[in-house]
C-alpha cells in the first residue's frame, strides 16, 4: 500500500511523457502565396516569404509561426514608387532588409483562429494580432497595421490611410 | 479634314507603329523582360494611329481657324504634348505580375515621341498638297 503514491507517480509520469511525443505539424510555404497591402495609394505585395510554420489545431499551445519578409521585394506594380518606397523616406531596405513575424501564443476563435506575436517591422518591434483560417491547406488572413506604429511615413502624403490593410494568402504543404 | 491630312496621319501612324515594334523587339532582346500583357504589336499599332489621326484632327482644326500660323502652332503643339505625355508611362501602375516594373518607362518613354517624329519626317513631303 505504502508502494501506491510510488505507483501513481510513475504511472502519471509515463502519461505526462507522452504528450512530449505530440508535436505540432510542420508545414512548408509553398509557391503561389500572395502578401498584399493596401494603403489607398500604393496597393502593392511583397514576395520573398520564407519561415517555419509549426500549426496543429489539435495542440496550440505547440504551435508557433516565425515567418519574415524580405523587404526589398515589395512591389507596387510602379518603378518611381518602389524605389521610394524601398528608401530612408519608408521602408528603409538597405537598413531593415526585412519583416519578422514571431508569434507567441495561438488561440481559436469563432471564425478561425488569431496568432498573438511580435512584428518586427522598420526597426520598430510591436505586439500585433493576426486572425487567421486554414482551409485546404491555406492560410489565409486579413488584417490592419498602423503604419505609424512602425514609423512608416515620410510626412509628405497626409491623405495616405494610417491603417494599411493587408491581406495574406499561404498555401502550405507538409 | 481633308483627304491630305488623314493620309498623313495614317502614314505618320503606320511608321511610328512600326517604329515601335521595332524598337519593343530591341529592348526585349537587351533586357528579356516581357511587357507583352501591356505593350504588344497590335496595341502598338492602334495607339500610335490613333494618336496620329487625332494629331490630324487637331491640325486640320488649327490650320483651319489660323491658316499659315496654325502648322506653326501645331508643331509646338504636338512637340509639347508628347513631351507631357512621358508622365503616363512613368506614373502608370503596371498589374503586380509584371516583372520589373522599374524598367517600364525604359521601353515607353521613347515610344511616347515616336507618332510626333514620324509626322514631322514625312510632313515636308505633304505640305504642297496642303497648301
Amino acid at each position: 500500500m505504502k508502494k501506491q503514491p510510488y505507483l501513481l507517480a510513475t504511472v502519471a509520469l509515463i502519461v505526462a511523457s507522452a504528450f512530449t511525443f505530440i508535436q505540432s505539424q510542420d508545414w512548408k510555404i509553398a509557391n503561389g502565396y500572395s502578401v498584399k497591402f493596401d494603403a489607398g495609394d500604393p496597393t502593392g505585395e511583397f514576395t520573398g516569404l520564407k519561415g517555419t510554420i509549426q500549426f496543429d489545431e489539435k495542440n496550440l499551445a505547440g504551435s508557433k509561426f516565425d515567418v519574415s519578409l524580405d523587404a526589398t521585394t515589395i512591389n507596387t506594380g510602379n518603378g518611381m514608387k518602389n524605389t521610394h518606397a524601398k528608401g530612408a523616406n519608408w521602408f528603409d531596405v538597405e537598413k531593415y532588409p526585412t519583416i519578422v513575424f514571431t508569434s507567441s501564443t495561438i488561440s481559436k476563435t469563432s471564425s478561425g483562429f488569431e496568432a498573438k506575436g511580435t512584428l518586427d517591422l522598420h526597426g520598430v518591434k510591436k505586439e500585433i494580432v493576426m486572425p487567421f483560417t486554414l482551409v485546404n491547406n491555406t492560410f489565409a488572413g486579413n488584417m490592419e497595421v498602423n503604419r505609424l506604429d512602425f514609423n512608416l511615413d515620410d510626412g509628405k502624403h497626409p491623405n495616405m490611410p494610417t491603417a494599411v490593410k493587408i491581406a495574406l494568402s499561404v498555401p502550405v504543404t507538409k | 479634314m481633308t483627304k491630305t491630312i488623314l493620309f498623313q496621319s495614317t502614314i505618320s501612324g503606320i511608321l511610328a507603329a512600326i517604329a515601335a515594334n521595332i524598337y519593343d523587339r530591341i529592348y526585349y532582346f537587351a533586357t528579356e523582360i516581357d511587357y507583352s500583357n501591356i505593350i504588344n504589336p497590335v496595341s502598338l499599332i492602334g495607339y500610335n494611329l490613333m494618336v496620329s489621326l487625332i494629331a490630324g484632327l487637331l491640325y486640320w482644326l488649327l490650320t483651319s481657324f489660323f491658316k499659315k500660323r496654325g502648322a506653326i502652332i501645331f508643331n509646338f503643339v504636338y512637340s509639347v504634348g508628347s513631351f507631357a505625355c512621358v508622365i503616363i508611362p512613368i506614373s502608370i501602375t503596371l498589374p503586380l505580375t509584371t516583372p520589373f516594373p522599374e524598367l517600364f518607362p525604359g521601353l515607353a518613354v521613347p515610344m511616347v515621341f515616336f507618332p510626333v517624329i514620324a509626322w514631322m519626317t514625312i510632313d515636308p513631303l505633304f505640305k504642297k498638297g496642303i497648301n
